[in-house]
């Protein structure tokens, strides 16, 4: 398969990144929910790092995923595509870019707030970003799950959409991120 | 009556002497004074403190002999920055502030290491645990004020500090290390 995107198709590089964050992202709500269930102790402290660890994985294939975007070429949309659906194909393609890279940032503000810095897999460890303060710590959870749940809801549209196109409108929308060959 | 001019005397020259050579007794200033920690947790370092301590410093660098150090510590002040995480660190598991509500450093073995650098060996206890724990200082002596600033490195669970599912050093490493400034005058 070409490593680079073109008019038609994504490329490897845009599809690796795509998939592996989106099977990191299903990881790290499963996580989460696991972490909201247990009291503070070792176990959840075991879960979070993981979470955190995940997170600024995400962070950091985000910003690799928006740099490639931008020196590759985007496969244009069908032809058929109706102009409501081309702002909203972009509009929440845009929010998704947005999200992937914010929600780890608040995530990352939440844990220096709070005084558990984030280490990577504990090979090293973040900066913190603010100091700790108990409201802020408050302040950046309540916005880290509103965008967690936002990206969440926007992914569903966007899993919606793929499928409507695949498999009502039978184009090459979802096929083009896949390794799969395109339809003529 | 000469002999007894001479046994006062000497008595005046040997106080004297004495006073001299007497290690210098400190007073700790508590407002710019800090005792702090820096444990690991899932790999990431992070710091706290201990709000409220005592420390009753006989130290000077001519008179290793007769310093001494005695440091009490309040281990319910301690400050992590998180309130959830102070109130683990206060409970049974760990310092268990109820039964043990202090821990103390006691010094009275200290030796050059060169310039202002300094080792003192004494005893740490925590909870029902007394080890002797080195501590590496340095102290700056300037118009009768000081200070004193160290490290010292210890293992927790050698205290027991980390009971039940806290003896877990995966997550919450043994490792700790303190870290002091005391300025005195």
């Amino acid at each position: 398969m070409q490593i680079r995107n073109d008019q038609q198709r994504y490329g490897a590089v845009a599809q690796l990144l795509h998939w592996s964050i989106v099977v990191l992202i299903i990881t790290q709500f499963s996580l989460a929910f696991k972490a909201g269930g247990l009291p503070l102790g070792p176990a959840k402290i075991a879960v979070l790092a993981q979470h955190k660890s995940f997170g600024m994985t995400i962070f950091a294939l985000a910003v690799l995923r928006l740099i490639w975007r931008l020196v590759n070429p985007v496969p244009a949309m069908p032809q058929t595509t109706v102009r409501w659906q081309r702002i909203a194909a972009h509009l929440s393609h845009g929010a998704l870019y947005a999200l992937i890279l914010i929600t780890p940032l608040f995530g990352w503000m939440m844990s220096s707030a709070r005084n558990f810095p984030v280490s990577w897999f504990g090979v090293f460890t973040f900066p913190d970003l603010v100091q700790p303060d108990q409201a802020r710590y408050e302040f950046f959870h309540e916005m880290h799950e509103i965008l967690a749940l936002t990206l969440a809801g926007i992914a569903l549209l966007h899993v919606a959409a793929a499928l409507k196109h695949h498999f009502f409108d039978r184009d090459n929308v979802l096929r083009r991120m896949l390794p799969l060959k395109l339809k003529a | 009556m000469k002999l007894s001019r001479i046994a006062s005397f000497a008595a005046v020259i040997l106080t004297a002497a004495g006073l001299a050579l007497a290690a210098t007794q400190w007073t700790l200033q508590p407002k710019e004074s800090t005792l702090t920690f820096a444990a690991t947790q899932a790999g990431a370092p992070f710091e706290g403190k201990f709000e409220k301590f005592t420390a009753d410093i006989v130290f000077d660098p001519q008179d290793l002999a007769g310093s001494r150090f005695d440091v009490q510590i309040d281990l319910a002040s301690v400050n992590s920055r998180d309130g959830e995480r102070d109130g683990i660190i206060r409970s049974a598991d760990l310092f268990d502030v109820k039964r043990w509500p202090s821990g103390s450093y006691v010094a009275d073995k200290f030796s050059a290491s060169g310039g202002n650098k300094f080792t003192a060996t004494g005893k740490l206890t925590l909870r029902d645990v007394t080890r002797e724990v080195p501590i590496e200082f340095t102290f700056e002596h300037h118009n009768g004020s000081a200070w004193l600033k160290g490290t010292a490195a210890i293992k927790r669970l050698d205290f027991g500090v980390g009971q039940g599912e806290w003896k877990d050093t995966a997550t919450v490493a043994n490792e700790v290390k303190i870290r002091f400034a005391l300025l005195l005058k």
